[in-house]
């Protein structure tokens, strides 16, 4: 094996919410899956309101799920016409946290993800989901600006 | 009527201000309008007018009421019946025991710590004898928990420890007269005919725009809640025990569920959320935030050696028990009814009523921000939950039929 970073790319592990950024992430996989002939993982994550509250969590993981739902259906019909072998799941949780579980599980050889702009607040509150990914990711972390 | 439109845009743009904070902060609703309500009683208190959001205007109170009551509904009939059954022992033990351990703890602290009379102290008590539902559900989830034998027995305890704080505040706090006879008694008839009726009602009836499930429930909702008001009692407690018999009709018509939900969210709760913050006193908190301390550290350690115990009296992996007993949290909805209730019935003051909410917003905050300050994956804590994950085949995906 040569360099873990380009070589010997199997499978790619996309972090997806549906946002434009995370569009352009997808695009930049899809067009590294065709070329390298890897296996795509698409993983949506639904965030839940903290703290969550009974009525207003099973909206939103109700509204998650429909929403991504939606969004993988050009997605796995773009795959297929480029004969992709295409893998979409949604999941409940920190987004990180189910990112890097994901990776680690599936044994992902690189996370690509979209970079979000975040305001000091936000970030001091929340934190950066791509900064804690590239933190305990096993394998290279990916960000499309 | 122009000032009633006019306090009622007020109230509007206050939710919408705060449904903003929460989609920024991806906070719950819930959480930003009570925080909200709070600052804008303050805000305004100060520098506009000296009644502030004026909370207690008739109309506000009947829809912040009807909020409450709704939400109520709506969390009793989350409970699945199918988990109950076959967990229901587990459930009654764990759940009795997070009710119990911290209702009981919590007012001796208030008593013979805080100093509180003996009403106060019971109120406390009650206030913060709550869980979230949702909260310990969202983990289970998120952990792939929600498949596990272990993880239905929590969830169902979860609903007995809530059951457990309604029954205490429609029942501690008014006099046991002929009443209350007659509410429990119609209560119990009612509680067993709903459940062979509204399924058959809604199914000769239901399904038209004229939206007759939803007057119906509303209908059941308003008329147990008045007989139980009429009893001393509290209306929160028939429509909790009316969402949990309707589980497993009503539950699981997730057509009809939404539409009560749109109501709830658009209407209803931010009437309720904001009014609750609006009561809590800023001053209070400032003067004495000891005593905040006391009742947070009381609420959390009383809770853990209550269902500690008990988790590990079922033969649960101990760190799995602890890690949930802490996921046992303090829910934002019947901690602050408890401690509304309490401050309209002039059992507690606006100064206790502060401490309270404070602790259940506390107890419901100060956990997520310490996990996002010190985030680190749940996966790669050492010696932490892989034991029990490995009691089945672990289905992280998100279910689509779940709750």
């Amino acid at each position: 094996m040569g360099s873990p970073v380009f070589v010997g790319i199997q499978r790619i592990l996309v972090a997806f919410d549906a946002s434009p950024h995370a569009e352009h992430a997808l695009e930049v996989a899809l067009s590294m899956a065709g070329d390298m002939k890897a296996k795509l993982f698409v993983l949506a994550v639904i965030r839940p309101p903290e703290p969550a509250e009974s009525a207003e969590f099973h909206a939103v993981l109700e509204e998650g799920q429909e929403r991504f739902e939606r969004s993988f259906v050009p997605l796995r019909e773009r795959a297929r016409q480029k004969e992709i072998d295409l893998e979409t799941e949604i999941v409940l949780g920190h987004p990180a946290e189910q990112i890097i579980h994901k990776a680690e599980t599936i044994q992902a050889s690189v996370i690509v993800m979209g970079k979000r702009s975040h305001t000091i607040l936000h970030r001091w509150m929340l934190g950066s989901n791509s900064e804690r990914v590239l933190r305990y990711a096993h394998c290279p972390v990916m960000i499309v600006h | 009527m122009t000032n009633t439109w006019a306090l009622c845009a007020l109230w509007v743009g206050l939710a919408l201000a705060a449904t903003l904070l929460a989609i920024w902060f991806k906070i719950s609703t819930a959480l930003s309008e009570i925080v909200v309500g709070t600052v804008a009683q303050l805000v305004i208190g100060v520098f506009l007018t000296q009644g502030g959001l004026a909370g207690n205007t008739q109309w506000i109170t009947f829809l912040a009421g009807t909020g409450a009551i709704v939400l109520t509904f709506l969390a009793g009939a989350e409970l699945d019946p199918a988990i109950f059954k076959t967990k229901w022992r587990e459930a009654v033990v764990i759940g009795l025991a997070g009710f119990f351990g911290p209702f009981l703890g919590c007012t001796a602290i208030a008593h013979y710590v805080l100093h509180w009379a003996i009403m106060p102290s019971w109120l406390c008590g009650v206030a913060l004898s709550t869980t979230s539902v949702a909260v310990v559900y969202a983990v289970m989830l998120e952990l792939g928990f929600n498949v596990t034998e272990y993880g239905k027995a929590i969830l169902a305890a979860c609903f007995i420890n809530d059951l457990g704080t309604v029954i205490a505040l429609g029942l501690i706090f008014s006099p046991f007269t002929i009443r209350t006879l007659i509410f429990v008694v119609v209560s119990v008839v009612v509680f067993v005919v709903l459940p062979f009726l509204t399924p058959r009602f809604f199914k000769k009836y239901g399904g038209r725009v004229s939206e007759l499930e939803a007057k119906y429930l509303l209908f059941f909702l308003f008329a147990m809640g008045a007989l139980a008001v009429w009893a001393g009692s509290e209306a929160v407690l028939p429509a909790y025990m009316i969402g949990m018999v309707l589980a497993g009709t009503v539950g699981k018509d997730h057509s009809l569920i939404r539409r009560l939900r749109t109501l709830t969210f658009g209407l209803l709760t931010p009437f309720y959320f904001i009014r609750a913050g609006s009561f809590v006193s800023v001053p209070a908190l400032i003067a004495a935030p000891l005593t905040l301390l006391i009742l947070f550290a009381a609420k959390s350690t009383f809770k853990a050696v209550a269902v500690y115990p008990a988790v590990r009296v079922h033969k649960y992996d101990g760190k799995a028990g602890a890690y949930y007993t802490l996921m046992m949290s303090t829910g934002l909805t019947f901690g602050t009814i408890s401690a509304l209730f309490g401050l309209n019935h002039q059992i507690i003051t606006q100064v206790q009523y502060s401490y309270i909410v404070g602790t259940v917003i506390a107890s419901a905050v100060i956990p997520t921000l310490i996990a996002n300050s010190f985030f680190l994956p749940h996966h790669l804590l050492p010696h932490t939950l892989k034991s029990k994950k490995s009691e089945q085949a672990v289905q992280r995906p998100v279910p689509a039929e779940e709750g």
